[in-house]
């Protein structure tokens, strides 16, 4: 009889560099990373937790890969500008992360011409 | 400092209503745009596309009513917080497609396929957005701005049980089980028993 197996998800070394300091966490490829960090006791900033509002935009401090498929609105310019939201990105590698960067996504969006909501807060 | 040392006599370019809660801490630009982008939310975001999601909830009469109940609430909410953005010193975005855009929720768009089940979350979802951005004004305006805490509250009210009733039919409809609102039954469709704006004076 051939048992089934059961594969485990990766995970991966999250670092958040927060103002108020650094912090590593394992976050796996099936975990949005605002979630895997709030369990380890880190409180990020979120609102809409759709991917949507910006309010947990983050940049990437150097490659990396992730899916961030569950977003309702995450643009290929976003990618391309290294932002990420957290409150819906599920890693693909190890990531090094900006966090608190909603004030610079926002102004992005607006000077590309592209959606941006709560544009100036 | 009082608000009489803020505001000269006869002096129409400042408003007392805005110099005591900034006194009190509020960030009176952050809430504007703030209310702007939840307006956005309201009557982009929900009020105009669940006009969409209900017409395909042909054979649902119970849902369509439903979702009749939160599009006009929603509606109701918009007609709300629109004179607490002028009373505060701003204004609405001069461009429709401007102010879609910087609404603080998506757009509740048609799902494909366009099932019960799949309109049903997507309400459900969008009631829970609407939740998230209204606690925040509250948490923001808390002791601070009554005003706004207060026509905040009344929004958030009409929020939460419009997130019970899309749990009990998504519930329902999708898993076939009774998680209940615990609602009795509104008035008339859009009653909005928060948050309804005052209605029209008719004379006689």
């Amino acid at each position: 009889m051939r048992y089934p197996v059961r594969v485990q998800p990766e995970s991966f070394n999250i670092t958040l560099v927060t103002p108020e300091g650094e912090h590593t966490i394992r976050v796996g490829s099936d975990q949005h990373i605002w979630e895997a960090a709030a369990a380890a006791g880190i409180r990020l900033p979120a609102m809409c937790h759709m991917g949507h509002c910006l309010t947990c935009a983050g940049q990437l401090e150097g490659p990396g890969e992730f899916d961030p498929s569950d977003a309702r609105q995450y643009l290929p310019q976003d990618r391309a500008a290294g932002y990420i939201l957290l409150c819906t990105a599920k890693p693909r590698s190890d990531l090094r992360i900006r966090t608190h960067q909603q004030r610079a996504m926002r102004r992005f969006r607006l000077d590309a011409g592209l959606p941006a909501p709560y544009a100036g807060v | 400092m009082t608000a009489k040392d803020v505001v000269k006599a006869g002096d129409v370019t400042k408003r007392v209503g805005v110099e005591v809660i900034r006194a009190r801490g509020v960030d009176v630009d952050k809430l504007i745009k703030m209310l702007i982008a939840n307006a956005g939310a309201e009557f982009a975001s929900t009020y105009y596309y669940y006009t969409i999601l209900r017409m395909h909830l042909a054979g649902h009469e119970d849902y369509k009513e439903i979702c009749e109940d939160a599009r006009l609430e929603d509606r109701a909410h918009w007609e709300l917080i629109v004179p607490r953005i002028y009373e505060l010193g701003g204004e609405l975005p001069n461009d429709l497609v401007a102010f879609h855009n910087q609404a603080g929720c998506p757009a509740a768009k048609l799902p494909d396929p366009p099932t019960a089940a799949n309109i049903l979350q997507l309400l459900l979802e969008s009631e829970r957005c609407a939740i998230r951005s209204w606690i925040e004004i509250c948490d923001m305006t808390f002791g601070k701005d009554p005003r706004t805490y207060d026509l905040a509250a009344r929004i958030l009210n009409e929020e939460i049980e419009h997130e019970a009733w899309f749990i009990e039919l998504l519930a329902w409809e999708r898993d076939k089980k009774s998680v209940p609102s615990g609602h009795f039954r509104r008035g008339e469709p859009g009653d909005a028993p928060y948050s309804k704006n005052r209605p029209f004076y008719i004379p006689g």
